[in-house]
């Protein structure tokens, strides 16, 4: 009677070192071609440059702070499949928050400031991965709505560009000179702290399996509110530092409806090139830093070449666009039989 | 048990004359007392001149909002459709300049809005790229290209032609603005294709249910190819009558009015998941948001209050449409 | 001396999805080291029951004790510190992180997991991704992952379904060791062969009921699939439309050759002539659904060919397909219906499809075809606004009835009457035989073997990827059918 026996599928061979190192390139390779990529805009631009150096590294990593933090923040949400278009306003929020507070404060109570910011925007995050949660209704809206009440409330805090910081915290980020480590190192520090023990953690897990697949989490049980909240929450935590990062920069703090928008849809655009599936389930904190830093070379090296910088944003879209073709191109191909 | 219904019992209604759904009843409602606060605040609301002004307001919104409606009743979205309409603004505005006819003029500003169209139909509809991603691309390149161009092929935009400037600020027969009219064509226009045409049906089946849409027999690329063409069509129209209005161009042109433009839309009861929704509502959106708007100008309310209460609007409503419609489907009659 | 509580007990358990009556009262009991088998046909209602025990879903109504105490989940995770371990058809695993990180999500402890992994000869680097590593290798893990949990019960769901046979072997190897440690396994499956060889005892589920319990030693498959009957009297008695003389010696309309498609479907060749109903059979996953939807369009084949009056039938999109007169009313009406959508649009969809008919919509044209739809198929059309709020029956009508409006030559219905009430089937039964007397071809696929006489003019049975058996429906008893999908030599006297 019996049936024919289906093949023995293939087993993956047992590892070894160089399945291994195989593995981690096919992982890594967006990454790795973004770090590539950083590497050439850097050396071109100083080949161009007179007299390249840490004025022209300062800018970039100082700058880019706030947008760096706005990404990382989108990206969180992004993993967990959902997305976030009040990242932005929340940025100028705790950017007006933490402005008006620190305004006549010392070292010491800034960063206490700075603490009760932090404290606030996940709370935010919070209320947002709730409201997400409870309603049903799609986070792309939530958020559309909820970027309105942050700006009105910033705008409440401080109608007019006012507030200031001492300079001592703002060095924290900034850095004093051109010395940008401490830029680096205000990266560095939440990513090493916060994101390398959660993405290994079961609860960080649950983020990745909320995004990737929601009825296999749901089997393997993943607590789907749970996780939404804390990526949100996490996501505050992100938003938080774009806000203070902003403050330390501009030394004040202004409310503006159209720099938040900028900034969310500057924030999505890094997280789509930094290899993070809009889809969810897929892709690291690393990927979005390098597409924010790449991105912001894009018009300086351009004007080096003769073109007009703001060609920058063509080309910003053209990537952006191209690259996500490109993905799907490749998926196609992927599923044909 | 099932109960075999005889044929003579009342099929539903033809859809022309389908009666008028709860929701929108509620929109009015809430349009009315918006607009009854502003009398209150200030009776000169309701003389002819402010209505009028007050529509003349909402216009650009209610076109712009009528390209998102399109879009997202396939399960898509426009960020660029502003970008579109500024360009155009400038196409027809450097071309007038540069002593191009007004037909001419016109006529490549239609087809800057025909090529932006395509290129964002064809990337969403054939090679399925995520639409918010595609049009924020459309949007940077198009800002770029405009920022670029205002200064060197697409400079001296500012002069825009005379019909346009009569389009976006005069008036035929006493106190009709011809920026009302064309609105109430587009208008018009807008509902009878997504009502009255096959073209409409698909859209609504596409956004409802791509999969079932599919194995009907329908090319769904086509469909979602269609919508982004009309989409940035509709963003030409409304560029051509900001730019009329003010006679001048600029970048920030359309760009307040993005996602103003998703909030009226969600708030007329479309919804972004698609498959729901129609012009009709986001026209009450968009005369909400600006009545609304209106009233909390005359009550001096700052701008704080102002960006804190359209949100809440928008959460509520949304909120509202989602537990309704849960509410609806667990609602079912045996047999 | 009292006897041990029963391992699990399950009492008068029930669950409806709304009019749909999934189990009715169904009773299990699996005592410790034993292991139990969970039979019954399609729709029976054994998945209900084995989702309601891993935590899935909430029972509306019965009781469940572990080891003597009742037990209440309301998710997965519930059931497992409860100790029932279940491994489903489709893996636990999050596809794209690691198996390593799949593990540590579940809070499977390393250490546990590792002597599984051996005994099973996985030879798995746990670092690989999910998504990379093949089916089986992913159902085997998932089995490790549950046993590392040392769960009272194991709850295997057509484990043996996607296995090569030497995986097979180390499962039962498996199953028999943890029996002997005085655990238990319930193992739910449809092959019935291997159900003699490693279970003890076997329960058989009809009609949302548990209808048969017994020592598989005392009655072999002939005792399962004659419970899986039950009495044959029971059947709503209708008059059967009229059936025409056949007259299946006219041309074909519809003929597959050697047609391979999907995963599944390996190597198919039948004929449906004009004015004909055939009726397909087959278990789960036989390969079914690749030859509806490769018919309907909807994916390419991989092999042989498709004609239609003689012409070969080419193309992916289901639009082709449906030039040539073949439509598909697919098998979940989530696939088909518009939820949101009237009735009328739902209906009047394939009237629109084609880039020609984007203009104008001819209000009375459209009224009239709809109208007529409407009557042929009796829809109750009262007081919905969309069609998510009829009842499936009713929705199940609009997949069908749109067809009606659009026209077709051949109508691909996969299972149309699941989850439906009797008197709706009846209807569906009646409007087919009156399209086929109208000359018009049906071809359906149904788990519900007591309607292929009512409806069909003859039967094919599907078993991996190929027919086995084809028969006029006269003959096609159950019994018959049964032993057929299961692939068994015919009828052996019990």
């Amino acid at each position: 009677m019996t049936v024919t026996a289906p093949l023995v599928p293939q087993l993956p061979p047992p590892t070894r070192p160089h399945v291994r190192a195989i593995r981690l390139l096919r992982d890594e390779a967006w990454t790795g071609a973004l770090v590539v990529l950083l590497a050439v805009l850097l050396i071109w631009q100083s080949t161009q440059v007179f007299r390249w150096g840490a004025f022209e590294l300062d800018t970039l990593f100082v700058s880019t702070l706030p947008l760096v933090f706005l990404a990382l923040a989108q990206t969180v949400v992004v993993i967990a499949g959902g997305i976030d278009l009040s990242v932005g306003a929340q940025m100028v929020l705790f950017n007006c928050v933490s402005g008006s507070l620190m305004l006549h404060a010392g070292l010491g109570t800034a960063l206490l400031y700075a603490v009760v910011t932090i404290v606030l925007a996940m709370a935010a995050g919070v209320l947002t991965g709730w409201i997400v949660t409870v309603s049903g209704v799609p986070d792309i809206i939530v958020t559309l709505a909820t970027s309105f009440v942050w700006v009105g409330v910033a705008l409440w805090i401080m109608p007019e560009p006012a507030g200031g910081a001492p300079d001592s915290f703002r060095h924290i980020f900034i850095g004093s000179g051109t010395a940008f480590w401490p830029a680096l190192l205000c990266i560095a520090v939440p990513l090493l702290l916060i994101w390398t023990p959660l993405r290994r953690s079961r609860m960080g897990l649950s983020i990745y399996a909320l995004g990737s697949d929601p009825q296999a989490a749901f089997l393997a049980g993943v607590d789907a509110r749970r996780a939404r909240i804390t990526a949100y929450a996490v996501a505050g935590l992100f938003t938080a530092l774009a806000g203070l990062s902003t403050t330390a920069y501009t030394s004040g703090g202004q409310a503006s409806l159209v720099v938040a928008n900028t900034a969310t849809l500057g924030a999505v655009a890094a997280v789509v090139l930094g290899g993070v599936a809009l889809s969810g389930g897929v892709g690291g904190l690393l990927g979005p830093i390098l597409a924010v830093w790449c991105l912001s070379l894009i018009p300086a090296n351009l004007l080096t070449l003769g073109v007009d910088p703001s060609y920058g944003e063509v080309v910003r879209g053209v990537v952006i666009v191209l690259v996500v073709l490109g993905g799907s191109l490749l998926r196609r191909m992927g599923s044909r039989p | 048990m099932t109960v075999v219904q005889s044929p003579e019992q009342a099929p539903e209604q033809p859809a022309g004359r389908r009666r008028v759904p709860a929701a929108m009843l509620a929109l009015i409602g809430v349009l009315v007392a918006l607009a009854l606060a502003n009398g209150l605040v200030d009776v000169s609301f309701f003389t002819l001149g402010q209505l009028r002004n007050t529509l003349l307001l909402a216009a650009p919104l209610a076109l712009i909002a009528g390209a998102q409606t399109l879009c997202m009743l396939t399960g898509g979205i426009d960020l660029s459709v502003t970008m579109t309409a500024t360009a155009v603004a400038y196409v027809v505005g450097s071309r007038a300049a540069a002593g191009d006819s007004t037909v001419t003029a016109l006529l490549l500003g239609l087809v800057a809005a025909l090529v932006i169209g395509f290129v964002n139909g064809l990337a969403i509809g054939l090679f399925g790229v995520n639409p918010l991603i595609m049009t924020l691309g459309m949007s940077a390149i198009l800002t770029g290209v405009l920022t670029v161009g205002s200064q060197s092929f697409l400079g001296g935009a500012t002069r825009m032609p005379q019909v346009v400037k009569t389009l976006g600020r005069g008036t035929f027969l006493g106190p009709l603005p011809w920026n009302l009219l064309l609105w109430a064509l587009l208008a018009v226009g807008l509902v009878v294709l997504l009502r009255r045409t096959g073209l409409g049906r698909l859209i609504y089946a596409v956004g409802d249910n791509r999969r079932a849409a599919r194995l009907a027999g329908v090319r769904v690329w086509q469909v979602e190819t269609a919508v982004y063409v009309l989409a940035a069509v509709l963003g030409a129209f409304a560029g051509i009558l900001i730019g009329g209005r003010s006679g001048a161009v600029d970048l920030q042109l359309a760009s307040s009015l993005l996602l103003p433009s998703i909030a009226a839309a969600v708030i007329g009861g479309t919804s972004i998941l698609g498959g729901v929704g129609g012009y009709g509502g986001t026209v009450l959106g968009a005369l909400i948001l600006t009545v609304l708007d209106t009233l909390l100008t005359r009550l001096s309310v700052g701008e704080s209050l102002r960006e804190l209460v359209q949100g809440g609007i928008l959460l509520a409503l949304a909120w509202a449409y989602v537990s309704s419609t849960r509410r609806a489907t667990t609602r079912r009659r045996s047999g | 001396m009292t006897q041990p509580p029963d391992l699990l007990e399950v009492r008068e358990v029930a669950k409806s999805y709304g009019p749909v009556v999934a189990l009715r009262s169904a009773d299990l009991s699996v005592a410790p080291g034993e292991i139990h088998a969970l039979l019954g046909a399609n729709g029976a209602g054994k998945s209900t029951l084995v989702k309601i025990l891993s935590g899935v879903l909430r029972p509306d109504s019965g009781t469940i004790a572990v080891a003597g105490t009742p037990v209440q989940f309301s998710n997965p995770v519930q059931a497992v510190r409860a100790g029932i371990a279940p491994v489903f058809q489709d893996p636990a695993l999050v596809p794209h992180l690691s198996v390593a990180d799949n593990f540590t999500l579940t809070g499977t402890d390393r250490a546990a997991v590792r002597p599984w992994l051996s005994r099973l000869a996985l030879d798995v680097d746990l670092n690989e991704r999910v998504n990379a590593l093949p089916l089986a290798v992913l159902r085997m893990l998932d089995l490790a992952r549950a046993l590392a949990h040392d769960p009272q019960l194991l709850l295997l769901d057509e484990m043996t379904a996607a296995l090569p046979s030497d995986y097979t072997e180390n499962v039962f190897a498996v199953m028999r060791e943890w029996r002997d440690r005085g655990r238990s396994v319930l193992f739910i499956s449809h092959r019935l062969t291997e159900v003699q060889e490693i279970c003890d005892r076997a329960t058989v589920l009809r009609d949302g009921r548990a209808v048969d319990t017994h020592r598989t030693s005392e009655g072999g498959e002939a005792r399962i699939v004659g419970a899986m009957l039950g009495e044959r009297a029971s059947r709503v008695g209708l008059p059967m439309a009229e059936r025409r003389s056949i007259a299946v010696d006219g041309p074909a309309r519809l003929q597959l050759e050697h047609l391979a498609a999907g995963r599944r479907l390996k190597d198919v060749s039948f004929a449906v002539a004009r004015g004909e109903v055939l009726g397909v059979v087959s278990l789960e996953g036989q390969g079914e659904d690749d030859l509806f939807l490769t018919l309907a369009g909807d994916q390419a084949a991989r092999s042989g060919r498709i004609l239609v009056d003689g012409v070969p039938v080419k193309g992916r999109h289901p639009l082709q397909a449906i030039r040539r007169g073949i439509t598909l009313v697919p098998s979940d009406r989530q696939h088909a219906v518009l939820p949101q959508r009237s009735i009328r649009e739902n209906l009047a969809l394939p009237l629109y499809s084609s880039i020609r008919s984007w203009g104008w919509i001819s209000d009375r044209k459209e009224r009239r075809a709809v109208q007529k739809a409407v009557d042929e198929l009796e829809v109750d059309t009262r007081a919905a606004d969309a069609a998510k709020q009829l009842s499936g029956g009713n929705q199940q009508k609009l997949t069908i009835g749109r067809w009606l409006v659009g026209g077709y030559d051949v109508m691909l219905c996969f299972d149309p009457t699941r989850g439906i009430d009797v008197g709706t089937k009846h209807q569906i039964y009646r409007l087919l035989r009156q399209q086929a007397a109208e000359g018009r071809s049906v071809l359906m696929f149904t788990s519900e073997l007591r309607e292929v006489p009512l409806v069909c003019d003859r039967v094919v049975v599907l078993h991996e990827g190929r027919i086995v058996a084809e028969l006029p429906a006269a003959d096609a008893d159950e019994e018959t059918l049964l032993h057929a999908m299961h692939n068994l030599p015919a009828r052996e006297l019990s």
